[in-house]
């Protein structure tokens, strides 16, 4: 496919076509194609190693893919070097520059656009202001707390206004209990601000109480994406599903389709799952389905069609839940979360039937030959 | 007792074998410098006769010293270039490293190898080459080309070790805000790597200044300081050398504490002075 077949959109904020890059032998991203609109929150989300920073990395222009396109406002991109690039990225360790104090280093883009110098001195105190780290202005890096150093990364990135703004694990470095405040205010800051933000982390807690869109990564490609909820309760794959907290991802083998739901042969029995908008699988071929953890039922009456026999095997108290780890037939591991401070009901030790009701199984497409 | 609490006797053993090498080092230059201050009746060995500041007023007077000046002038030229082409060729070697190429390798060792050869030899393989190719040797031609590839390997060694500790992500952060790379290398890198540059310039200069073995051959007729001095010890050996010498000592001492005190000042600056 060439570039004159597809028509360019121009309110997106960024589209990319097929991206592919490797190292050597490496393959990093293999074929990833994402299509960002305008002001919208990304998250790539995926374990270490998935390709999401290369991703990024490519948006940003410091790594050049080997394959496909990248659209910034509807404008091809993907031979241009960073400068000439309509974004900004923030740095997992803020990447902040040691030797210049912090009033210059958020002027430092400004500068870059060669403002005069009074305009650079009004909107770099603007901004400061605006991050509340005014009375910082005159420090350098080794003075500033990792609160305070993500401030002014982030400052530094904003103040030119660029389209995308690009970050990368942008809260792995700072201390837990400063972590759910920054989020909440990045995500303030993005709504009002109209930029697009792209969000690279493995946290998915991060990645779904903030995307707009959240895209789940493995293996250099991208295996689901999709609003938060959507990719939450009807995971595309077994990896998402696992992936995931909270999933049990069970295997088997496709049996008969009736009526729109598929029975599936595992070695904790057969259960019933329905199909959904997935094309009806031959019989006898290996698939996976998941059903999340809450969504058990603890002695299921005889209109649930799905029940396992189980054996209780530890209980722990997370605070907001109480997990149960159970163990069936096979060995076959099983997640139960109870929510709510409700009195435990299963010892450990105890055998007890565990059920769900046919719509919170969830098929995964068919693992790719 | 803990296991990291040394012992008095290795406390003490330690000390000593360290006192004793710091003595070892700079003992020959305390002698020069003590008998450069002897009398007007003193020799070149103890002991002194009489305290005195008649040689270096000799040195400054005498004819010797016109027998000095200018070899003196040539090596501090020869080292200023040497030290100039060093800094601007191992910056570029090690960022070339720093990038990767094929034969990385290779091109590492190939360099360092300048360390391990032999100096009297380099000198006069490369003079028979330039004669093989028709080249008048010269202190400021063939003698230059010597002295950086002797100082090169140094230079080079110190910009990797600065660069392996230089965070590539400031540059990338600095092309993801609008800079060239260019920019990004003088605004960014530059600043950065500034205290290893001046290591390096250092090197270059010192390693040039007082280059005897690989000068000999390739300076041609015009010598430089230390081939002077080695002639002078042939002809005469008299307080003045040691004057000169002493003098020489003090220069680099000046110059070195002048790159400590920029150093510190420069680390003052970048942790803010306390407030």
């Amino acid at each position: 496919m060439t570039l004159a077949d597809v028509p360019v959109i121009p309110q997106l904020d960024l589209e990319l076509r097929h991206i592919r890059k490797r190292y050597g032998d490496f393959v990093a991203v293999n074929d990833v194609s994402l299509q960002v609109g305008k002001g919208q929150f990304i998250c790539l989300l995926g374990p270490s190693g998935c390709g999401k920073t290369t991703t990024l990395r490519c948006v940003a222009g410091l790594e050049e893919p080997d394959a496909g396109d990248i659209l910034i406002g509807g404008r091809e991109v993907t031979g241009e070097p960073p400068w000439k690039r309509d974004i900004a990225m923030m740095f997992q360790d803020f990447a902040l520059f040691p030797h210049m104090t912090v009033a210059k280093q958020v002027g430092f883009g400004l500068e870059m656009l060669k403002k005069p110098k009074a305009q650079i001195a009004a909107r770099v105190a603007e901004v400061l202001k605006a991050f509340e780290i005014g009375h910082l202005a005159e420090r350098r890096p080794a003075q500033l707390s990792g609160g305070q150093k993500q401030r002014v990364a982030l400052a530094r990135a904003m103040v030119t206004e660029p389209r995308i703004l690009l970050l990368d694990e942008p809260i792995g470095a700072l201390d837990y209990s400063l972590r759910e405040t920054v989020m909440l205010e990045l995500k303030t800051l993005q709504k009002r601000s109209g930029i697009s933000f792209i969000w690279v982390t493995h946290d998915q807690n991060e990645a779904f109480s903030l995307g707009d869109h959240v895209v789940v990564m493995n293996h250099a490609r991208i295996e689901q994406q999709g609003r938060p909820d959507e990719v939450l309760s009807r995971p595309r794959t077994a990896f998402v599903a696992g992936f995931i907290q909270g999933n049990n991802v069970l295997e088997g083998k496709a049996g008969l389709v009736r009526d729109g739901v598929l029975e599936v042969m595992t070695a904790l029995g057969t259960f019933r799952v329905p199909l959904l908008d997935l094309a009806p699988p031959a019989a006898g071929s290996a698939l996976s389905f998941s059903v999340r953890a809450e969504r058990l039922i603890e002695r299921p009456g005889e209109d649930v069609p799905n029940r396992i026999a189980l054996r209780c095997i530890t209980v722990e108290y997370f605070g907001a839940f109480r997990r149960h780890v159970l163990e069936g037939a096979g060995g076959t591991v099983v997640k139960y979360d109870q929510f709510g401070a409700l009195p435990q009901s299963i010892r450990e030790g105890e055998n007890i039937v565990l059920g769900w009701s046919l719509d919170n199984g969830v098929l995964h497409r068919a693992p790719p030959a | 007792m803990h296991w990291k609490t040394r012992s008095r006797l290795t406390g003490w053993l330690l000390g000593t074998v360290t006192i004793g090498f710091l003595l070892f080092q700079w003992a020959p230059m305390f002698t020069m410098f003590t008998l450069s201050f002897s009398g007007e009746n003193g020799g070149t060995t103890f002991p002194m006769n009489g305290v005195s500041l008649h040689w270096y007023r000799n040195l400054w007077e005498a004819d010797l010293f016109d027998d000095f000046k200018p070899p003196m002038l040539r090596s501090f030229l020869l080292a200023l270039a040497c030290s100039a082409t060093t800094v601007v060729l191992s910056v570029c070697a090690a960022q070339a490293m720093r990038g990767r190429f094929r034969g990385n390798g290779l091109y590492f060792y190939l360099l360092l190898l300048g360390l391990m050869a032999p100096g009297i030899l380099v000198g006069f393989g490369f003079a028979i080459l330039t004669r093989l190719l028709g080249i008048e040797g010269a202190w400021n031609t063939t003698a230059y080309v010597v002295h950086v590839s002797w100082a090169l390997p140094f230079g080079f060694l110190t910009m990797l070790a600065v660069f392996n500790r230089f965070d590539p992500k400031l540059e990338e952060a600095a092309l993801t805000l609008g800079a060239t790379r260019l920019t990004a290398f003088r605004r960014i890198t530059w600043p950065l790597i500034l205290p290893g540059v001046i290591g390096t310039a250092l090197f270059g200069f010192s390693l040039s200044y007082d280059e005897y073995a690989r000068t000999l051959f390739t300076s041609g007729s015009d010598g430089t300081l230390p081939l002077a001095v080695m002639a002078q010890l042939d002809r005469q050996l008299t307080p003045e050398l040691y004057a000169i010498g002493t003098a020489t000592t003090a220069m680099s001492l000046i110059v070195i504490s002048l790159c400590a005190i920029g150093f510190w000042l420069r680390a003052r600056a970048l942790r803010g002075s306390p407030t």
